[in-house]
């Protein structure tokens, strides 16, 4: 491990390597930072910057750009009371409310510092935990890849906001719409109305950016935010010895929960930071301080988020399955540099493999030095009004789009899929699983195909293999679990607090 | 008793008219799907064919689909909300607008040259920022101007993307 390790280091210490490191945590920090621009749209628009990097650089960059933009996040959770990314709503509870006690600074100290930690064990964690579930992951078929797909999933649709039907539908409709294009077995075109730019498929990053860049802008140009930013001073920006006594443990503890569920294939990192501040404040010896300005309610959440955002990286690493959204990115980001993202990435391509994992630590430690001193220059962007914001969004999301493929009608394309997306949110429907489900489904099949090829037309495979029954008894029970009504309830309480 | 079961009690009625519509909306497109793969082959299980997939997916869809309706019927959700047509015209409009002007096209008799980003990019901004409530026209066309000269210094220079800036004028 150590050996590896120093290879990485190599790698990622390469001047160019820091550079783009850096780039893309400052990119990712201001994405953060600014509500409405999520690190989906801003991957989707730089990836074409990125054809001419060598993938290692490009990949540093995308992976720097995605936790840079959860540490951007929370600045704007405790300064402005909106979440600037999902995963920090929870963080808006008491970091603004200690921000408004003129503890800002020690809010953003602390979160800063806690995701630091969270940071660096999650490293470690990747580097100790990649080489054997690459082993393990060599003993999988392409039964127990379908088995581990449709559990990732169901794991999506169980964490999913919102109604669990319509997560479901959501899954369901990603998977359909993975279909559209030509089949890859036989060549013939599927649902695409014989419309030439559709041979290919939907794309991914048409279909990311309409549904959340223009969807998003959309919906937020509906509800005229207020937005206060914290007039009061930020104070010192390092917590004292009493803080850091206060919410040690609950770092620790968040960053092992965060970690954990980060793994989860399905997006385990977002249910991180709520399972975090349930915890704490079960925990706590006065839960009523939750939601008054507790540092333990902005330490723990925190560092499960930046916890959750790296392990993430694990099933994409060794299984070659992307977890998010994002992940999904990264996958299109390395085919397109030609690595097969999956168990032989760590065999074929070390540098590859430790350079990012290396660079993610380094990674770290800049958004640790970029975050603090610039906070000032972060609430003078949040001051920027929404009017000025959205006509910037959408001007780069057009330009980035023409630049995938250079196709105008891949902009018109992208306005479509806003306007469907934009349908979505006003039926309720929650868009997240969706880009899941359309990531996962062009490999679903082609493992079905397989599986079923293999097992003579039998579904029994999938039962008789034990990995891959073990794997769907998992699926199951988690959806079982969630619809008993009592876990029901629960889950609706912690995704509404 | 609770709340909902006393309701329930009292036969079916749109209970929650969003999910009614996301029901109804999920079955279309279940429709559409299946309609558009309707000649293809299922195949076999040993042999799956290209529409099994989209055919069953259509299907699930389809199934629950009605399953929302149903529970639309039975348990109080939320309502269907108002629909800013104002947002959506400018802002996808503006898109579009970007897809037509920024390599030019031809439909029947009206042909556009190739305007490249000096115009398509003021284009979008002016045209998207028309959709914010707050609308100060002075404002947006001295940010469309600079907005426009950052995106193309940034995207054709800095970051050497193969975008054109201005064929009819500049050449490039």
């Amino acid at each position: 491990m150590f050996s590896n390790l120093s290879l990485g280091f190599g790698v990622a210490l390469s001047l160019q390597n820091l550079a783009l490191c850096f780039a893309g945590c400052l990119v990712g920090t201001l994405i953060g930072v600014l509500p409405g621009v999520g690190p989906i749209a801003t991957i989707a628009i730089l990836l074409p910057i990125t054809f001419g990097l060598d993938p290692v650089g490009a990949l540093i960059m995308l992976a720097g750009i995605y936790y840079g933009a959860q540490y951007g996040g929370s600045t704007t959770a405790i300064l402005v009371n909106i979440p600037g990314e999902a995963t920090s709503v929870v963080t808006t509870l008491d970091g603004h409310q200690m921000a408004k006690q003129g503890r800002a600074g020690v809010a953003l100290g602390t979160a800063a510092l806690g995701s630091f930690f969270a940071g660096c064990v999650a490293t470690l964690f990747i580097a100790a935990l990649g080489a054997p579930l690459t082993k393990l992951a060599l003993l999988f078929g392409p039964a127990e890849y379908f088995s581990l797909m449709v559990m990732g999933l169901c794991f999506a649709v169980v964490l999913a906001r919102g109604s669990i039907l319509k997560a479901f539908c959501m899954i369901m409709l990603g998977l359909l719409l993975s279909t559209v294009g030509t089949d890859l077995e036989t060549g013939q075109e599927r649902m695409t109305m014989g419309f030439p730019p559709l041979a290919d498929g939907i794309d991914f990053a048409v279909l990311a950016m309409g549904v959340f860049g223009f969807a998003e802008v959309l919906r937020n140009l509906e509800n005229t935010e207020t937005r206060d930013v914290v007039r009061a001073k930020i104070g010192r920006l390092l917590p004292g010895w009493d803080d850091i006594k206060q919410s040690i443990k609950p770092v620790l503890r968040g960053t092992l929960l965060g970690g954990i569920l980060g793994i989860l294939p399905g997006n385990g990192a977002v249910l991180g930071p709520f399972a975090s501040y349930t915890l704490e404040k079960k925990l706590a010896k006065d839960p009523s301080r939750f939601g008054k300005g507790a540092i333990e309610g902005v330490a723990g959440p925190e560092s499960a988020n930046n916890a959750g955002a790296q392990t993430a990286f694990i099933p994409l690493l060794t299984l070659g399955i992307p977890p998010n959204a994002v992940m999904a990115l990264m996958v299109g980001a390395m085919t397109i540099h030609g690595i097969i993202p999956g168990p032989q990435v760590m065999t074929k391509n070390p540098e590859l493999f430790w350079g990012m994992i290396a660079s993610m630590w380094i990674g770290n430690l800049m958004l640790l030095v970029i975050n603090l001193p610039l906070v000032g220059v972060w609430v003078k962007l949040l001051q920027v009004p929404y009017r000025l914001m959205f006509p910037s969004i959408l001007i780069f999301c057009c330009i980035g789009i023409y630049s995938v493929n250079n196709q105008p009608v891949d902009v018109a394309f992208t306005a479509m899929f806003g306007l469907f997306g934009y349908l979505l949110i006003k039926l309720g429907f929650e868009p997240a699983p969706m880009l899941l489900g359309f990531v996962l489904g062009k490999l679903m099949e082609e493992k079905l195909r397989q599986a079923l090829i293999i097992s003579r037309g039998s579904f029994m495979t999938f039962l008789e293999r034990p990995i891959s029954a073990g794997l769907l008894v998992v699926a199951v029970a988690i959806l079982v679990i969630a619809l008993l009504p009592s876990i029901n309830k629960k889950r609706d309480e912690v995704f509404t607090e | 008793m609770s709340l909902n079961q006393i309701e329930r009690a009292q036969g079916l009625r749109v209970r929650s008219s969003q999910d009614l519509a996301a029901g109804l909306f999920m079955i279309l497109l279940a429709g559409i799907a299946f309609v558009m793969s309707y000649e293809l082959p299922m195949g076999t299980l040993r042999q799956l064919g290209p529409g099994m997939l989209p055919k069953s997916f259509a299907a699930i869809c389809a199934a629950l689909g009605a399953l929302l309706v149903i529970s639309s019927l039975r348990f109080h959700g939320e309502k269907l909300s108002g629909w800013s047509w104002r947002g959506v015209f400018f802002v996808l409009g503006a898109a579009c607008v970007f897809a037509l002007c920024i390599r030019g096209f031809d439909l029947g008799p009206i042909h556009v040259p190739q305007l490249g980003l000096a115009v398509a990019g003021p284009l979008v901004i002016l045209i998207s920022g028309l959709a914010a409530d707050d609308l100060k026209p002075k404002e947006l066309v001295i940010f469309a101007v600079v907005m426009s000269t950052a995106c193309a210094l940034l995207f054709k220079y800095a970051l050497s993307l193969p975008i054109p800036l201005a064929p009819w004028l500049l050449g490039i």
